[in-house]
């Protein structure tokens, strides 16, 4: 194993590890929020990649250019979500955990129905973007241009952010109604405005995840599958509710995914990232940055 | 109130020896082995689901991960018996044990862990043990290995075309599943559990002996599902990693308790009743469509009763168990 | 139309299991069960051989102007010109569905035999099932070469498997280097699934047996959401050819992976699977000028065959799609099965069998490049030549076996 091999591969997970931290993060604030987990957010991400898929196929618009258009289509989509399912599924008087595990569970399902039923089960792929199949040579080291991108992306969006959380007034409006959502109620705070508006946002963040994903990812209606349990093991890692617990989940994860495939064969590779995972909460059992 | 309670317990004691009488002659007169092979899959699943409701539903702590238990079920058994000959009645203790032992070692890390943070732990330890079996060239790694078919034989328990001898292991399998329950329900554990849910200040003072509990409840949940992963294994008759130990086991295990009732004594029953029936035929008759109905009717099916009623569909039947219980 | 039927069923559900008995009351149809992935990871392939099977059941029972079995009359005329009607089921790649679904197609649908499987983990159940319900299995297209050597009586299998695909390879090799190339070392990357390892196993036995050497042998999970680390490895190994074994999610992904690593290996020998797959050339075709793959089927025949060009046009109309390795075979699989039956001149399992046993299809009377259709005593067929295809210009052109090839193979890749 040469050094240039390490450094390859510790590149490339970097890279890969700031995607699967943009992709989780939505999962991140959705829970901060409301304490609920999105089992549907592998799903999230896959009509994201078939949204930025078809803006390109009857519109030529390049992936990055759709990420803004797929972001807000996400957002919407986040929030009819919450306002048609979730919000029945926190209202529960019985077991309210399993019931929106379940509820969000069953629509990842339906979402997969009806991604094959219309989109037919084919594999789908954006052929030529701006930044596609494209790559950048360091000193022998090779930094694939779209996994670039999608790392500057992701760390514009954690700055965002981080910025809107703590600068804006919806920021103030989403830490406070997560603090205590009966005290909001009575300064005039729609709880569910705000919720739905949290929806919308981590649907948003997954949307600008699946847009760069597009760019050099296939597309199918099980897609989600490959990233969904990559996803929780990175938030949970992270902390749940912790915004940069999700950005720090992610690099880890991408490290220690392509540090385990240059000792293991790379078929376990995944073990090395469950194993952090666990080693990680049997010491903190909220993550890294959870709230103790 | 403890009459109440102790009259209750008498009364489902009777019901469920009354539907188990019932269902034990039903396969007489439904002969098509369609029809059978799905009266037997509702069994195995309504009493995996009873087992995992021990743990999940009533010590609250949610495995997603009980398809390790199931796989180990399976493979100890085939293992046995393909590699020295063991009979599988012995496979099927042996591997009932071994996973007692595991669900204890594993429960004393992990029932620290709360919330989500425990599910996700499951999961992940149950997508280790798929990994390890997958490249395990040993036990057929991604080939799995296949149970040869000799004829019929209760001693090595495979029967070629007949379902019966299957049913009626498999109904045996959910009664110990069911009285287990039935049981642990008015047990010292039971009582602690309800405590606990009842009021979380209580888990504080019970702590230790909570604790050990959860761990006896753990091993006596984990036997029990790797029974029935033996029992999958004897019916299949082949065995490989992803069918076995995929994570649609675990969330099969957990499903029919959610839609039935979690932590109820009846909720998996009837959840598996309705659930496993519902997906084998949406699958026969609309699946073969190739365009995915079969899974916006399955999705649809869960979202639906799941909001619709929270606390299982066992509410239904008994609108006032609540109140009793207490 | 059998959509409405079965939404009927749906709604009642209770009954569903007690009405198709009453539904079969007309018997002038020759039933056959095929089960797929029609759901799932897998539900593309389930389509595309949906549409194979229809094409063939259209040639079947329709007069077309073929030289092939049954093309140039109405029905099985062995039974007096009945037709035969396929009923298609869901499996889903669960081993378990696939045996409940054979057993309620021979049970309920009274099929007099089942056709299938895509997976192989699948085909091992149906075969199973098949064997104690005396019902002939025709294998189309699983490649698993431990299928049919676990003794069963009723197991058939036309085309190669893995190992008879995995020779072809080598015995390219062998020819290459004769002349003079260099071909020394060889780098496996396969996915962890029963495809992926038989075809390793055959690939490590042979190149053990001809004193090729493996650089790399890279096993990698299916699905992946990267394939950095493993491509990584591949190029640090640099063999003379590299021989994947993937689906088409992987294939694309290691395609990607390798241009976005700077990694141009010499030469792709793939053992077809994605590398035979429309979608995958849509996504990264420009990549893969020169990559070569293993084939059951290649439309150069239509030169020497035109019914084979003929053919593939019926099929595109339906599918969009050329015909290709998977559906070629699952084509030429239901119509090897339709003469069977129809030479049995009996829908019962064990003359069906017996025919089956019994059958000597030429070549010529194929869509396949094989020298013919005939089974041994476990039921495979050994005369099931493979080819190697190139893709050259966007398309594929036969370069191996010599017989076959219309053109020399570029070497090494571009």
């Amino acid at each position: 194993m040469t050094a240039e091999t390490i450094i390859q591969s510790l590149a490339s997970g970097l890279l890969m590890g700031l995607l699967y931290g943009l992709i989780a993060v939505g999962l991140a604030l959705i829970f901060g929020l409301m304490d609920v987990v999105n089992f549907a957010h592998g799903e999230f991400l896959m009509i994201a990649m078939y949204a930025s898929f078809f803006l390109f196929a009857f519109f030529a618009i390049d992936p990055l250019l759709a990420a803004p258009l797929v972001a807000a289509a996400l957002f919407v989509f986040g929030a009819v979500v919450y306002l048609l399912i979730v919000r029945f599924a926190v209202r529960a008087k019985a077991n309210a955990g399993m019931v929106q595990i379940f509820s969000t569970f069953g629509l990842a399902i339906v979402m997969r129905g009806v991604a094959q039923f219309f989109f037919t089960p084919d594999y789908r792929s954006v052929t030529h973007s701006w930044f596609g199949g494209k790559t950048v040579s360091i000193g022998g080291i090779f930094l694939p241009q779209p996994q670039l991108i999608g790392a500057a992306v992701a760390m514009l969006a954690f700055g965002g952010l981080y910025y809107f959380i703590n600068r804006t007034d919806f920021g103030r409006a989403l830490e406070a109604t997560r603090e205590d959502a009966g005290a909001v109620a009575l300064v005039g705070i729609d709880k569910n405005r705000v919720f739905a508006l949290g929806w919308g946002l981590g649907a948003a963040l997954v949307g600008l995840a699946g847009a760069i994903m597009s760019i050099f990812f296939y597309i199918y209606p099980d897609v989600g599958a490959s990233f969904a349990l990559i996803a929780y093991v990175t938030v949970a890692l992270g902390g749940f509710g912790s915004v940069f617990g999700a950005f720090a989940g992610g690099i880890i994860v991408g490290l220690v995914e392509a540090s385990t495939a240059l000792l293991l064969p790379p078929s376990l590779k995944s073990v090395g990232i469950y194993a952090v995972y666990l080693l990680v909460v049997f010491v903190r059992p909220r993550g890294l940055f959870g709230s103790m | 109130m403890d009459t109440d309670f102790a009259k209750r317990r008498r009364r489902d004691l009777i019901v469920a020896f009354c539907l188990a009488a019932i269902a034990a002659v039903v396969p007489l007169f439904v002969k098509d082995s369609y029809v059978q092979n799905i009266m037997v899959l509702t069994l195995m699943w309504a009493a995996l689901s009873q087992s995992w409701n021990i743990l999940s539903g009533y010590c609250g702590q949610i495995s997603l991960g009980h398809a390790l238990y199931f796989g180990i079920g399976a493979y100890t058994t085939t293992l046995l018996f393909t590699k020295f000959g063991v009979l599988p009645w012995f496979g099927m203790l042996g591997g009932g044990l071994i996973s007692a032992l595991i669900a204890m070692g594993l429960g004393y890390p992990c029932f620290r862990l709360r919330g989500h943070y425990f599910a996700i732990a499951t999961i992940v330890i149950a997508e280790i043990g798929l990994l390890l079996f997958h490249n395990w060239d040993w036990a057929g790694a991604a080939l799995g290995i296949e149970i040869p078919v000799r004829g019929d034989s209760w001693l090595k328990f495979q029967f070629a075309r007949s379902k019966l001898p299957y049913f009626y292991f498999a109904l045996a399998l959910a009664c110990v599943a069911w009285f287990v329950t039935w049981w642990l329900e008015d047990s010292k554990w039971g009582y602690w559990w309800r405590a606990v849910k009842d009021n979380p200040d209580a888990a504080e003072s019970l702590g230790v002996v909570v604790f050990n509990s959860k761990m006896g409840a753990a091993a006596v949940s984990a036997f029990l599902v790797a029974v029935g992963g033996s029992f999958y294994a004897q019916f299949v008759s082949y065995i490989d990693p992803e069918s076995i130990m995929g994570f649609h086991i675990s969330l099969l295990m957990a499903l029919p308790a959610v839609l039935g009732g979690i932590g109820t004594l009846w909720g998996p029953m009837l959840g598996a009743v309705i659930l496993i029936p519902v997906t084998e035929l949406t699958r026969s008759y609309a699946g073969g469509s190739g365009r995915g109905v079969d899974l916006i009717v399955y999705g649809g099916l869960i979202i639906a009763i799941s909001l619709a009623r929270p606390q299982g569909l066992v509410s239904l039947f008994a609108p006032k168990r609540k109140e009793a219980t207490r | 139309m059998t959509i409405t039927r079965r939404n009927v069923l749906l709604g009642a559900t209770a009954a569903a299991a007690l009405a198709p008995i009453a539904a079969r009351a007309q018997t002038s149809e020759v039933v056959i069960g095929v089960t797929y992935p029609m759901s799932g990871a897998n539900a593309q392939i389930g389509v595309d051989a949906q549409h194979a099977y229809v094409t063939a059941t259209d040639i079947i029972n329709n007069n077309h102007d073929f030289d092939l079995p049954l093309a140039k009359e109405v029905g099985l005329p062995g039974l007096g010109g009945t037709k035969i009607r396929l009923v298609f089921a869901d499996h889903q790649g669960d081993p378990q569905k696939g045996r409940a679904e054979a057993e309620r197609l021979i049970t309920q649908e009274k099929v007099c035999a089942i056709i299938g499987s895509y997976q192989s983990s699948v085909a091992v159940t149906i075969s199973q099932i098949c064997e104690r319900y005396q019902t002939p299995f025709v294998s189309a297209d699983n490649s698993s070469p431990s299928l049919h050597t676990r003794g069963l009586k009723f197991f058939f299998r036309a085309a190669p498997h893995d190992e008879m695909f995995t020779k072809a390879m080598f015995d390219f090799y062998d020819a290459l280097k004769k002349k003079g190339t260099k071909i020394e070392t060889l780098a496996l990357f396969h996915e962890d699934t029963i495809f992926g390892t038989d075809s390793a196993n055959a690939q490590i036995k042979l190149a053990n047996e001809r004193g090729y050497k493996i650089v790399a042998d890279i096993k990698y999970r299916s699905n992946s959401p990267s394939l950095s680390a493993e491509v990584q490895q591949l190029k640090s190994a640099n063999a003379d050819v590299l021989m994947p074994s993937s689906y088409t999610t992987d294939g694309i992904m290691l395609v990607k992976t390798m241009a976005e690593l700077g990694y141009k290996p010499k030469a792709i020998v793939a053992q077809a699977a994605g590398f035979s797959e429309k979608a995958l050339y849509d996504a990264v075709g420009d990549k893969l000028e020169g990559v070569i793959t293993r084939g059951s089927f290649s439309l150069d025949l239509a030169a020497k065959r035109p019914m084979v060009g003929k053919i593939n046009d019926l099929f595109k109309a339906k599918s969009g799609k050329d015909l290709n390795d998977n559906t070629s075979r699952e084509f030429m699989g239901l119509i090897v099965l339709a003469d069977a039956i129809n030479r049995a001149k009996s829908t019962d399992g064990e003359k069906i069998r017996a025919a089956l046993a019994a059958t000597e299809i030429p070549g010529e009377q194929t869509i396949m490049p094989w020298k013919r259709v005939k089974f041994d005593e476990l039921g495979q067929n050994n005369d099931a030549d493979p080819v190697l295809l190139q893709y050259i210009g966007g398309k594929f052109v036969t370069i191996s076996p010599p017989q076959g090839a219309v053109a020399e193979a570029v070497w090494p890749m571009k």
